[in-house]
């Protein structure tokens, strides 16, 4: 997991603990702030402004694809191999002929599903198990922190290899498999943000007042929490992609047929020293769209929670 | 088989088939006798074992071959050379062999080389403790299901007359048996080689070959064999091999650095470097070449629809461009083939026997589909190996099929076990990719493994277990294998073998060849002469001397 | 304290043994028989095939498979790998060797290079080397290793000829694998480095010590530098358990002969043996080290009360 693990826990690094750091031992972090004053912040941010502009770029040209593509990202033609890059082929064409650019396009639209439906998933079963836990408390909290914590350890490539065998290649698959080793962040973050928020003042204060729990866990609790979780998701957002490119690179993502960038680097390697555009090209494409997601997620971190800059 | 092996597929090169016409390389003409001396290194891949109980695939038999010398070896164009194996009598019914050894010749630690040590060697091969891997080319010898099933202890069908002499009796006649020995799991081993269990004797065998192990193997790291001066035979030149074990994920291309450096005198490259290899190190003789003894192919399942009748594969067959593909994706450096026997048999090598492999017809193709059922729209399902290279052209293929057939080409990519698992079930359709490399130079180790409805072997729940995946089922077929096995005269029986090809391969199209197994090699002929690739693809390190 | 050591020693057990479970579960479930082949296009012959499933017990029901994975894990016994029929722990121990180096190296240019620059960043604030690298560090985020990978690759192995791409077990062949796991750790202390020191140069305790006149070296040493790094070495710890189960990725890129290039090559072969032995290891490490962070934790920040 080492690569992985990394750079999808890390967006805790300051509004969360590191990963790991036992439940225990964690200071209290999500605060109230104003919605209007957050993306007052983050627009201020420059960092965060070109992170949402590379956003932006990638899921319009995930949209537009067909639009922009000179080519059809699946169109071989054997007489026209491993073309330098030139006038016909703006970034060359691959050892099956096809046009790479075009490829490098549609390769956006698995990006952008994979990312987002995988990390969506994931928020999903991590926000459920963490409110519950942080909710019950106790045995419940214990089972399910116990759960998270062996699904935690996991390392994240190989469960996802092992997933995906079980369940064939393909785009599924490959969202399941992230989605299952990356959701146990998000409900130890929103479970601590829970525990934490419980004694502040405004709850007392709500408790106080005669709400009774549950009422205040929903109208107070997770809205407050959810911030720390939204700024993770936004980074994990390009934590994901990196690891579907790497579970291609290693040959288990979706059918190297897909327009993927991951495919598109391992059907490059042998290449290296020979024809190196074939996975320069695709490299810069996954860099600037991981940039994108974590200039966001870092921006959003920052917005809410400024005292650190 | 060591066609594609372990250690290749992961590789990443792409393994694509053919035979030895032996050519490039060495400068051999003028002072072959070289200087003596000298070290000669290469990188290999991790065997699976060195011992000749279990080594298998071409690392394994590179050393195996060097540490013994059985009855024959190969040449690197299939022929027979004996070497213990002074004379020989083959029964008139062709069940019973009887091999003069040639007395005198000693392992390294002393113990003579007699009949014994083969029937010591052969029974620890098949004996059901070894649960070796190399077992089944014995299974035609007398006793060995007893043997290999635990039954029976001593291996029935073998006996010593005298010291010098081995009497092997099968149980259907073979008039082919010697050629199988030369693949390593049939030599001689010492007393003190104990059982296959014995780890000391697994990690550094003592045998009767041109060298001998220094120390002992270093797993994952290093292998290191120094001459026999002991040696029965012709002495190796070489003092020593120095042999590196290389990570399995990118052996080719650490090889092909390690050469380029000047680490290693002789290397294989990954495939998209080739070309330019070729151009750079071709000017220099250091570039090796041959067409051995293996295949590629795309196994069809013959049982079930779509391809279930001839016309169908007929049609796949035809609606490839094999050219295109050897071009385009391979740069140049893989050739078509149009025939299941490689050419290096060069007796029983039929150029051009499968009709619809010569050359692309569209016209052809459609027809063939329309007479065999495969409307436009039809989904076929094309299945192959992750993790050996065939991503780019299986694509290329598919392709193809979609342009010209209007097939639904579903690519089914999946690690060696699950593919394999996949094959074999019952009821799988469509296509699959395969290789097949020849264990000896025998027609019969391609058409009995791949054709014979004897291959098949079906478990209760009808999952194929022998290599006949796409279950072709001829009787006709294998009557014609069984009646070569029984011909003495080898000219007759190669007609019989080639019969039976033309059947199977052209008239039924039970199997749709694709390329030759070519080899490429970068050999140090600057430093050393004489460098050559031998039958199992191996340099031939006996050899091979300094200059 | 006591008590706390034990009911989380008690966490790991529980861990380790989910872990573990589900992973058998999964190998169970996988199509294919794991002694159906070796690499090769040819099937074992199924005598052989037999043979070896008794001797591994692959017949038995998975309970009971499980049941003697654990047994036999009690004796340190991690079983036979199923290719070469070599104890799995004979098989991993050179390559568990190489990965330990690996990880150690990449956590010393983690400590150098990310505490530097956060301390830089930090005393520093807003000036350009401070900008600089905030806009690096970030930026290094965004690199995934086989980018990085590749790109080392090529510059100082293909262009520069400066490093053999053989690991010829020298320094020189540990620089560019380790760099590359580097740098997004390293990145990440910079910033986590930068951030802590920022708040605790706010602290009142050190403007008290500034205060009373205690001489800036002292105050960055004692106060300053001992409390900021208390998170670091948080990161850093459990940064090293997972460095230590294996960087799959980086591995690949160099061959390096380490457990995560042996887990990738498993998985491709169903060697199941392989793959527990790597998995358990690295769980094992992994939970064991963060157990070892909190209790730094608790030595370290005396505040903290472990319960």
């Amino acid at each position: 997991m080492t690569e992985l693990t990394k750079s999808t826990s890390v967006a805790g690094d300051a509004t969360a603990p590191a990963k790991g750091a036992n439940a225990e031992a964690e200071p209290a972090i999500a605060r109230v702030t104003q919605w209007g004053e957050i993306r007052h912040r983050f627009l201020a941010n420059k960092l965060a402004v070109v992170g949402l502009g590379l956003v932006l770029l990638l899921f319009l040209t995930a949209l537009f694809a067909p639009l922009l593509a000179p080519h059809d990202p699946y169109a071989q033609d054997l007489t026209n191999t491993l073309q330098d890059p030139g006038s016909g082929h703006l970034l060359g064409t691959d050892a099956l002929g096809r046009d790479q650019l075009s490829r490098i396009i549609y390769g956006t639209r698995i990006a952008v599903v994979i990312g987002l439906a995988s990390i969506f998933l994931a928020c999903l079963i991590g926000i459920v198990i963490g409110a519950l836990a942080g909710y019950f408390g106790r045995a419940t909290d214990s089972v399910l922190m116990r759960i998270a914590d062996v699904f935690f350890a996991f390392p994240l490539l190989i469960g996802a290899i092992v997933i995906i065998i079980v369940m064939g290649r393909g785009i599924m698959p490959v969202i399941i498999s992230l989605a299952i080793f990356s959701w146990p962040t998000v409900s130890r973050l929103l479970r601590s943000s829970i525990l934490s928020v419980r004694e502040a003042d405004y709850v007392l204060a709500a408790r106080a007042l005669g709400a009774d729990t549950r009422r205040i866990i929903v109208r107070h609790i997770i809205p407050n929490s959810i911030a720390a979780v939204m700024a993770y998701a936004a980074f994990s957002v390009g934590g994901a992609i990196v690891a579907e490119a790497s579970l291609s690179f290693l040959g288990v993502g979706v059918s190297p047929e897909v327009p993927e960038w991951g495919n598109m680097l391992a059907a490059a390697k042998d290449f290296m020293g020979v024809k190196d555009f074939l996975w320069t090209y695709p490299s810069i494409a996954i860099v600037l769209t991981v940039l994108g997601f974590v200039f966001v997620g870092d921006g959003l971190r920052d917005a809410l929670d400024p005292k650190l800059r | 088989m060591r066609g594609a092996t372990s250690a290749k597929w992961v590789v990443g090169a792409v393994i694509v088939a053919m035979a030895a016409t032996a050519c490039g390389g060495g400068d051999d003409s003028k002072d072959s006798a070289g200087k003596g001396g000298g070290t000669f290194r290469l990188g290999i891949t991790e065997p699976t074992a060195i011992d000749p109980y279990n080594a298998q695939e071409s690392e394994g038999a590179l050393v195996a071959h060097n540490l013994f010398t059985g009855l024959y070896s190969a040449t690197p164009d299939g022929k027979l050379k004996p070497e213990l194996a002074e004379a020989v009598q083959t029964s008139d019914d062709g069940k019973t062999w009887t091999f003069k050894i040639k007395s005198g010749t000693k392992f390294s630690n002393g113990e003579v080389v007699d009949a014994e040590a083969f029937i010591r060697g052969w029974t620890r091969v098949v004996a059901k403790e070894s649960a070796s891997d190399v077992a089944y080319p014995f299974d035609g010898i007398n006793g060995y299901k007893e043997l290999n099933g635990g039954t029976a202890t001593p291996f029935a069908g073998l006996s010593a007359p005298d010291a010098n002499t081995l009497k092997v009796e099968l149980s259907a006649a073979d008039f082919e048996f010697d050629k199988k020995t030369v693949h390593q799991a049939f030599s001689p081993v010492p007393k003190a080689a104990g059982p296959a269990s014995n780890k000391a004797y697994n990690d550094a065998p003592i045998g009767n070959g041109p060298f001998k192990m220094e120390g002992s193997w270093q797993h994952n790291k290093s292998i290191t064999l120094v001459r026999n001066d002991d040696y029965g035979f012709e002495k190796a030149k070489l003092d020593k091999v120095e042999i590196s074990i290389l990570n399995a994920a990118n052996g080719a291309t650490l090889e092909y650095q390690g050469f380029q450096s000047g680490q290693f005198d002789w290397a294989r490259m990954p495939t998209p470097q080739q070309s330019v290899a070729k151009a750079k190190y071709e000017p220099k003789k250091q570039w090796v070449e041959a067409d051995t003894s293996g295949i590629n192919y795309l196994v069809a399942f013959n049982e079930t629809a779509p391809l279930n009748n001839p016309d169908a594969r007929k049609a796949i067959s035809y609606a490839i461009d094999r050219d295109a593909i050897a071009k385009g994706v391979f740069q140049g450096l893989q050739k078509p083939a149009t025939s299941i026997l490689p050419p290096s048999f060069a007796d029983t090598y039929q150029d051009g026997v499968c009709t619809s492999c010569v050359k692309q017809d569209k016209d052809k193709a459609k027809e063939y589909a329309a007479k065999g059922g495969l409307k436009p729209g039809t989904v076929l399902d094309f299945g192959y190996n992750t993790g050996g290279g065939h991503e780019e052209w299986v694509q290329a293929v598919a392709q193809q099929l979609k342009d010209v057939l209007g097939l639904e080409v579903k690519l089914n990519g999946k690690p060696f076990k699950e593919a394999l698992a996949q094959q074999q079930t019952k009821g799988t359709s469509g296509l699959w990719r395969s290789a097949w490399g020849a264990d000896y130079p025998t027609p019969d180790n391609f058409l009995f493994p791949l054709l014979d409805s004897g291959s098949i072997n079906p478990d209760e729940s009808g999952k194929a277990l022998g290599d006949n995946r796409g279950r072709y089922n001829n009787p006709k077929f294998d009557e014609l294998i069984t009646q070569a096995r029984g011909t003495k005269d080898p000219a007759a029986r190669a007609k019989l073998y080639q019969e039976a090809e033309k059947l199977a391969v052209d008239t039924e199209q039970a199997v749709i060849p694709l390329w030759k197994r070519t080899q490429y090699r970068l050999a140090a002929t600057d430093k050393f002469t004489n460098v050559k690739m031998d039958f199992f693809e191996d340099p031939n390190l006996a050899e091979i001397a300094a200059k | 304290m006591g008590r706390y050591v034990i009911r989380r020693l008690g966490q790991m057990v529980v861990v380790l043994f989910g872990a573990t479970v589900i992973l058998f579960c999964c190998l169970f479930v996988l199509p294919g028989d794991p002694v159906g082949s070796l690499g090769g296009d040819k099937a074992r012959d199924p005598a052989v095939v037999e043979q070896l499933r008794e001797r591994y017990g692959l017949n038995d029901p998975l309970p009971v498979q499980y049941g003697n994975f654990v047994k036999n894990l009690a004796q340190g016994d991690l079983g036979e790998d199923y290719t070469q029929r070599r104890p799995v722990t004979e098989v991993l121990g050179p390559k568990l060797v190489n990965t330990a180096q690996l990880a150690l190296a990449a956590i010393v240019l983690d400590i150098a290079i990310g505490l530097l620059a956060g301390l830089i960043a930090a005393l520093f604030r807003y000036s350009f080397w401070d900008v600089l690298i905030t806009l690096l560090t970030t930026m290094a985020v965004g690199f995934p290793s086989f980018v990085i990978g590749m790109v080392l690759q090529k510059v100082f192995v293909i262009q520069l000829e400066w490093v053999p791409l053989i690991s010829d077990g020298t320094m020189k062949s540990l620089i560019l694998p380790a760099f590359t796991l580097a740098i997004l750790d390293a990145a990440l202390v910079a910033r986590l480095m930068r951030g802590t020191m920022l708040e605790v140069l706010r602290a009142d305790y050190v403007k008290t010590a500034v205060a009373k006149g205690l001489p800036r070296r002292t105050v960055l040493l004692k106060h300053v530098m001992r409390n900021s790094i208390i998170p670091v070495v948080t990161y850093l710890g459990i940064s090293f358990g997972s460095l230590l189960g294996g960087a799959l990725i980086t591995e690949a890129i160099f061959n390096w002969d380490g457990i995560g290039l042996a887990l990738v090559q498993a998985v491709q072969q169903q060697n199941n043996p392989i793959i527990i032995g790597v998995v358990s290891f690295g769980v094992g490490v992994f939970v064991l080290l963060n157990l070892i962070v909190d209790l730094l934790y608790a030595v370290l920040d005396p505040r903290i009360r472990l319960a």
